[in-house]
């Protein structure tokens, strides 16, 4: 298993370094944040090709990290001779089986013993006369000169890698369509490639050149002859129509997988990604030691992406998975322990969290832990009122909202509060954390989930007790009861405003949020919104 | 347990490697090395016939496997700033035997120098702490080694740290009275073991537990006359069992013979023997085609013919012992022949071999 990745001036990494664990590793983070990115890579350092083509041949300048490379250009304007960017990719394994060791020695950027593989790109020392009088160039645009790069695969031994080696088996599963002209993608058809022995390659082989060859000798034959007949006028030699008899016409090309009756280029995209990760599966662990899935989530409804996510846990038994995703479904229901967090091209640490909520949210598997997990200053409401009034404070007290100032706030809707918080501890993010007093005296509630607060990051806000025991008598607490009265659809003679309130909770909060007038707040509301200020 | 066969000429040692390869288990992880280019390709060759394809073992040159697997994957931490880029086959450093560092073991274009090529291994392994035998021991669980004796110098290190390895089984295979090859001709290390003498470091770790040593005395290549005379080449001292040979073909000239210079035509006309010689400086001015003792190492002929130093003539004449490098080659030469053996001396008789004269001088006589 791939137990470090280091990658250095790869498109937004700039130097990072992730300790995947064995199993699942389920990437999370915003967008831009690098999860494609890194998945790309890894399967770059495990098979020396970039969506099935050969790295070298799809190298261009944007590989490199432009915030490097503008360092570079700006430093060369400045008079100075920096080493030119280069890019690292490195992948150390663990595995003590005979073709992972043969990998190992201390060719790395840590000088560690260890099997591994890496993909270097670096000018070549036989173009670095033509990369100079580039540089010098007058004219010449700050951009990397690829054409006089070479990309290095090699081993921690220092050996070169001509092709890819034992051990190192990977299924890649992007949800994106098919691009391939083939009708299956590269990886697609590798994994299809299991199906067919050795035997049977040869006679579909043999059985298509006899059918090429038979439409070359009949079919096409007296197209010739009437072309040979009027041949002189058109050049010396006659002109004549083959099938074509080179590698490009091999059988692979003319044979496409169908599902049903359907062609897999042609079937739903949901339906695409399923049969990737059942072909992945159907490989042996050797075969496919690393799985690489992106977005599963993709256009797969609810059920079909419950039995996707059943088969991909199947499949990380004794394979390494790296999964990206932007389901906090999917999340939740792999393991939040699998979680591996990227943000801005760099991994963030998490320190552990209980096998209890763990297991909690993989039953809550709707609960939306990535919002916990991806935002940058979280609000913890415990339901759809609190977050209607929070909002409309914030927005009172900014002039925009909380989301606008990158500030979410999330209901928990009957989630328990102690588990949010453990989660975002363990993210290490910046809580407020809000809810009902129900009688008690706000230590009452501290004590109950000290363990995650933390003066300044995490704090609970809760309001006096003599005040009410929920939000609806704390607004009234603050509020004149009949000027609220009067911005809610009660009748003149129905019951009194908190009784009502109480009652149409969720009704009463909208009515006074979409209001124009202006409204006063408990005082823990506001503590709150100054906290994530 | 590690094990050394010591075996005569013709007792089929690299097909016991072939059978022992092919007969084990077939997902023992195996690597088989040799010195010579000739004999790796050999046992490519009859390994590949023998095993099923996908349990063939890695054939592997003794250079190479000092390079692929106890050089470059450490040689940073010996010398950081250097990469490995092949070996300098013949050449020496610029600055000759005193070059010091990285300009010792390596050309301007990153190439190690075959001479100190197993000094290098050895100092690699030893910057390594251990890894370089800890990797080996986890890609390979048998390393095969044929023609053990032409290992030299560092290298016998390199072996001891081999068979020192915890998980993997080192077998050797060879015949130190086969040593005219030498992996390191100008190494002094450990020079109280070259040739011959290589039986006392085998014996050195037999005691202390590394190491079996078997022996394979019986020869499937010549008769028994050519056997008990390349037996006698060797002085008592070194205790080799006699050589038994399953060998008992008749052909009416078997044995070992000398002839006088002017019948080797005639010989040759009657008994078409490959002619052999320790080095051109013998026989220099015969034209014969000629091949030199240590070129034929390997070979089977049913005849060979050969012109003799002084110092042979002088132990087939005077029964005087020969230097060891010298009867290495010599039993070399000898047991190239299934049936007959012969000796150009200028006096038959004045040896204890049967004469042979051809019938026309007989008839004069």
């Amino acid at each position: 298993m791939i137990n470090r990745i280091v990658i250095h001036g790869y498109r937004l990494f700039v130097n990072f370094e992730m300790e995947p664990t064995a199993g699942l590793n389920v990437l999370v983070g915003g967008n831009e944040a690098g999860k494609s990115t890194l998945l790309e890579a890894i399967s770059l350092a495990l098979t020396g090709r970039v969506n099935g083509r050969r790295a070298e041949e799809e190298l261009n300048p944007y590989w490199f990290n432009q915030a490097l490379v503008a360092k570079y250009f700006a430093a060369i304007a400045g008079g100075e001779t920096p080493a030119a960017p280069e890019i690292l990719i490195e992948l150390y394994l663990s595995d003590v089986t005979p073709d992972v060791q043969m990998l190992r020695g201390v060719y790395n950027s840590r000088t560690e013993d260890a099997p591994g593989v890496l993909i270097r790109v670096k000018l070549s020392p036989d173009y670095s006369e033509e990369f100079a009088a580039y540089m010098a160039a007058e004219t010449r645009p700050d951009i990397v000169p690829v054409e006089y790069y070479e990309v290095v695969w090699e081993d921690f031994s220092g050996a070169v890698i001509n092709r890819r080696p034992r051990g190192l088996g990977v299924s890649f599963i992007d949800a994106r369509t098919i691009r391939s002209s083939w009708g299956v993608d590269h990886h697609t058809r590798e994994m299809l490639g299991d199906y067919v022995e050795p035997k049977e390659r040869a006679a579909i082989s043999l059985a298509h050149r006899n059918a090429r060859h038979d439409i070359s000798s009949n079919s096409l034959a007296a197209i010739n002859d009437r072309i040979a007949l009027e041949g002189d006028r058109l050049h010396e030699k006659n002109l004549g129509l083959q099938m074509d008899q080179s590698a490009g016409a091999s059988w692979e090309a003319g044979v496409v997988p169908h599902v049903g009756d359907i062609p897999f280029a042609l079937s739903g995209q949901g339906q695409q990604a399923a049969i990737k990760v059942a072909l992945a599966m159907n490989r042996s662990a050797t075969a496919t030691a690393y799985v690489l899935i992106e977005e599963p989530e993709n256009h797969l409804s609810h059920t079909s992406l419950t039995r996707l996510i059943a088969r991909i846990e199947t499949l990380a038994g004794d394979r390494q998975v790296f999964i990206t995703t932007h389901s906090s479904y999917v999340l939740n229901r792999l393991g939040l322990d699998r979680l591996r967090l990227l943000h801005a091209g760099t991994p963030s640490k998490f320190s552990n969290l209980s096998e209890g909520t763990i297991r909690y949210f993989k039953r809550l598997s709707g609960f939306d832990t990535l919002r916990i997990v991806l935002a940058e200053k979280l609000v913890l409401v415990e339901g759809p009122s609190d977050e209607m009034f929070f909002e409309r404070a914030f927005r009172d007290k900014h002039g925009k909202t909380p989301m606008d100032s990158g500030v979410d706030v999330v209901s928990m809707a009957g989630v328990a509060l102690g588990r949010a918080l453990e989660l975002s501890a363990a993210v290490g993010r910046k809580v407020a954390a809000l809810r009902d007093n129900d009688g008690q005296q706000p230590s009452h509630w501290e004590e109950k989930v000290a363990a995650y607060l933390d003066p300044g990051m995490r704090e609970l806000f809760i309001g006096d007790p003599a005040h009410g025991r929920t939000l609806e008598p704390q607004m009234l607490h603050v509020n004149d009861d009949a000027a609220v009265r009067a911005l809610l659809p009660i009748k003149a003679d129905a019951k009194p405003t908190l009784e009502w309130m109480a009652e149409h909770k969720t009704e009463s909060a909208l009515h006074l949020v979409e209001s124009n007038s202006t409204l006063g707040y408990p005082d823990y509301l506001a503590r709150a919104i100054a906290f994530v200020e | 347990m590690n094990r050394v066969t010591l075996a005569v000429a013709g007792s089929r040692k690299t097909q016991s490697i072939v059978d022992a390869c092919s007969k084990g288990d077939s997902h023992t992880r195996r690597l088989v090395l040799t010195f010579t280019q000739t004999g790796q390709a050999e046992l490519d060759r009859r390994l590949k016939q023998a095993c099923a394809p996908a349990a063939v073992p890695e054939v592997m040159g003794w250079f190479a496997f000092l390079l692929r697997h106890c050089i470059r994957p450490y040689l940073p931490l010996l010398f950081p700033q250097q990469r490995l880029h092949g070996l300098n086959f013949e050449g020496q450093p610029s600055a000759g035997r005193y070059a010091k560092g990285v300009a010792r073991h390596f050309d301007a274009s990153g190439r190690a120098f075959k001479l100190h090529l197993s000094k290098l291994a050895l100092d690699a392994s030893k910057a390594s702490k251990g890894a370089v035998m800890d990797r080996l021991s986890l890609i390979y669980d048998e390393i095969y080694i044929d023609e053990v004796q032409d290992l030299t110098g560092c290298d016998l290190h390199i072996l001891e740290q081999l068979m020192n390895m915890k998980s993997t089984n080192l077998q050797m295979v060879g015949d130190v009275r086969q040593s005219v090859f030498d992996t390191n001709p100008q190494d002094p290390t450990l020079k109280q073991y070259r040739g011959v003498a290589m039986l006392d470091w085998f014996a050195l770790h037999k005691k202390a537990d590394l190491l079996e040593i078997a022996y394979s005395n019986e020869t499937w290549r010549f008769n028994q006359a050519v056997a008990d005379f390349s037996d006698k080449l060797f002085p008592p001292s070194f205790t080799f069992e006699p050589t038994v040979s399953r060998q008992s073909e008749v052909t009416g000239h078997d044995g070992v013979f000398a002839i006088y210079e002017a019948d080797v035509l005639a010989y040759i006309a009657e008994f078409k023997p490959v002619p052999l010689r320790e080095s051109r400086t013998t026989a220099a001015k015969v034209e014969l085609p000629f091949q030199n003792f240590g070129k034929v190492k390997g070979r089977t002929f049913d005849r060979v013919l050969i012109y003799p130093t002084v110092p042979i003539t002088k132990y087939l004449t005077a029964g005087q012992e020969l230097k060891p490098k010298t009867a290495c080659g010599l039993y070399v030469a000898v047991t190239r022949a299934r049936h007959s053996v012969a000796f150009v001396v200028p006096d038959p008789a004045a040896t204890k071999l049967r004469a042979w004269r051809p019938k026309h001088r007989m008839e004069q006589e």
